[in-house]
């Protein structure tokens, strides 16, 4: 701008003060909740695990040994052996290449596909909006579970489709939230200006708009995948994920229910299951506090 | 606005809800890979084209799709939702005789769930950032962080067959006779036919299930009920009761209390529906014989018809629940009524 009417008025010198970096900020929320180290901690063992689980499980997920079947726990199969002799510890570390991806899968595309609704429901408006709502409705008046069986079930039981499944019931959460946050951004300022600026309707939305929401949209995405991770396990639990051999968590429960008096075939995936899921629960509290000034400590 | 007014203008928001629901239903079942000749009919059933071509003139699947869903919707109307492959009978007959069991079981959960819900998250609010605080904060987590069906299998394994603490699966001990249907709901039945040894007998086998089945509703409504009470106890007509002279314990009832509860009172509702869903992940281990246990093995043997049935009638009661809870919420709130 060459025209000196238009220099913006000097303000005073502004504080220099060093900014926290990331990793300082990261630091302190962590300090201040427990909690939330904990879940980090455990999110981050199962990852590790999850990715080590070929070197590190003592025996392959599918090796059968008939003769040393429905073994407790003992120091060659510390979670004990399955009704196919095949060893749980070395299925309960395998379980976690399953799971944590089926949920980021889930969250990440049914987080997609709401956005782009929501986005567009609350910045268009009009009947578009109308429509993109009441359909919305329509998928949250059935419990997650039910209509995720029910989907699952028509396309047939495997990963895919409890996964796609997943997916048709889950996006219309992240369409009503990013509506909300859009309709909450369209009318600030800034937008305003873009507009008398002449910025044509696309481009404010994907860049004025969009950017300005995505921060609450990936938080809510990290809290809500222990959830995905726990349906998916019911799902898997019901039949209708995986093949009945695979090392998936909700899948050995339910093989253990018919071995009730071997209770570690049961006991140990459900309890990876646990592990995982309250991993994100603590973390996700952490950071709901943190963003709530009003429970802040 | 007066409330029959507003319970008019909610109804008249439910029936597009409702036509959505048979939409989607129709959609799932009509649509997808799964044929719904195959789907409907057994192996059997199959072979005989006789049967095969009834049975598509019956749901009209050689005629034009949006005419087929006028058909599937005169037929829902009419109470027709198909045939379970599984049982061989109307789904909708399946549905009338197992609903009670699950209904009891769901109402069980939800009186616990909220209860100890309610209980706790008090207390946490009251007592913010205290040892007690903390340990309901965790217990809460781990509410909405289990398994339902592991927890289902731990408990039975530990109170019943370890412990002996609680009664087997099942809604009556093996030997006691049932006492005569009236509502279906065996508690009710007992005590309608003074029959106090079923009744306890009974109370004794919900006790387990319910509170496995309650823990993710407890767990939720303890959160809700603290950080809504927290919310209010930051208001300023809190500080000006408490300024005024107010006890504390008036303050708190009269005051706090009833503000807190009115989102409490939207998640109770929600929660019913989602008890009624989550019975199909514990029915099977606790032979409870509910939808639950019938859509665990509708889906186990994809038993189609019967999933669909299933779905639907929890959808519609999930709405219905949420009506009701839209209309207390309304007379709850005078700032609602205001408007």
């Amino acid at each position: 701008m060459s025209s000196p009417s238009l220099a913006l008025p000097q303000g005073p010198e502004p504080i220099l003060r060093p900014q926290p970096g990331r990793w300082a900020i990261l630091g302190r929320f962590l300090q201040q909740n427990p909690l939330a180290t904990l879940g980090v901690i455990l999110f981050t063992a199962w990852i590790l695990i999850s990715l080590l689980a070929p070197f590190i499980a003592p025996y392959a997920p599918l090796e059968q040994d008939i003769v040393n079947r429905l073994q407790g726990p003992s120091e060659r199969h510390w979670f004990g052996t399955d009704q196919l002799g095949r060893d749980v510890f070395s299925r309960v570390l395998y379980g976690g290449r399953l799971s944590l991806p089926a949920g980021v899968m889930v969250v990440i595309v049914a987080g997609i596909i709401g956005t782009a609704v929501g986005a567009l429901a609350g910045f268009v408006g009009g009947w578009f909006d109308e429509l993109a709502m009441r359909a919305t409705e329509v998928f949250l008046a059935f419990p997650t579970i039910i209509l995720a069986m029910a989907v699952a079930a028509a396309l047939g039981p495997s990963l895919v489709n409890a996964i796609v499944a997943m997916v048709v019931v889950w996006w219309p959460n992240y369409a009503r939230v990013v509506r909300s946050l859009v309709l909450g951004v369209k009318s600030q300022e800034f937008v305003e200006a873009a507009r008398a600026l002449g910025v044509p309707d696309g481009r404010i939305l994907w860049r004025t708009v969009l950017p300005n929401c995505l921060a609450p949209a990936v938080v809510l995405a990290t809290i809500d995948l222990g959830n995905a991770i726990l349906v998916f396990a019911g799902l898997s639990f019901l039949g209708l994920g995986p093949e009945p051999s695979t090392p998936e968590w909700g899948r050995m429960v339910a093989d253990g229910i018919a071995y009730f008096d071997q209770w570690w075939m049961a006991a140990f995936p459900g309890l990876a299951i646990f592990t995982v899921v309250i991993a994100f629960n603590f973390l996700g509290d952490g950071i709901r506090d943190a963003l709530d000034p009003r429970l802040r400590k | 606005m007066p409330v029959y007014r507003y319970i008019l203008r909610r109804l008249a928001l439910t029936i597009p809800l409702l036509f959505g629901i048979t939409l989607m239903a129709f959609i799932i079942s009509h649509t997808v890979p799964a044929d719904p000749v195959t789907a409907n009919l057994g192996q059997k059933a199959m072979s005989d084209p006789a049967i095969v071509a009834a049975f598509r003139a019956e749901w009209g699947l050689d005629k034009p799709l949006p005419q087929q869903y006028l058909i599937y919707l005169s037929n829902l109307l009419r109470g027709d939702l198909g045939r379970s492959i599984k049982s061989r009978r109307p789904v909708l007959e399946d549905l009338r005789a197992f609903l009670p069991a699950t209904m009891e079981l769901a109402t069980a959960s939800i009186v616990f769930g909220a209860a100890l819900g309610l209980i706790l998250g008090l207390a946490s609010a009251l007592w913010r950032n205290s040892w007690l605080d903390h340990g309901v904060r965790v217990f809460s987590l781990f509410g909405v962080s289990v398994p339902v069906f592991w927890l289902a299998l731990l408990a039975l394994f530990f109170f019943y067959a370890r412990l002996g603490w609680a009664v087997g699966p099942g809604r009556l001990d093996v030997g006691l006779e049932p006492p005569p249907p009236v509502t279906g709901l065996l508690t009710v039945d007992a005590f309608l036919a003074r029959d106090w040894a079923v009744l306890r007998n009974a109370l004794a086998h919900l006790l387990l299930p319910a509170v496995v089945l309650g823990a993710y509703t407890t767990g939720l409504i303890t959160r809700v009920t603290r950080s809504a009470m927290l919310e209010v106890l930051s208001q300023d007509y809190i500080r000006t009761a408490r300024a005024k002279g107010l006890p504390t314990r008036t303050t708190l009832t009269r005051h706090a209390l009833r503000n807190a509860l009115i989102p409490v009172v939207t998640v109770i509702g929600f929660s019913y529906g989602n008890l009624l869903a989550g019975t199909v992940l514990i029915e099977n281990i606790f032979a409870w014989p509910g939808i639950g246990q019938y859509a665990y093995r509708a889906s186990t043997s994809l038993d189609f018809p019967a999933i669909m049935g299933v779905s639907m009638v929890i959808a519609l009661i999930f709405i219905v629940t949420n009506l009701v809870v839209d209309v207390l919420y309304f007379v709850l709130d005078p700032r609602l009524r205001a408007s």
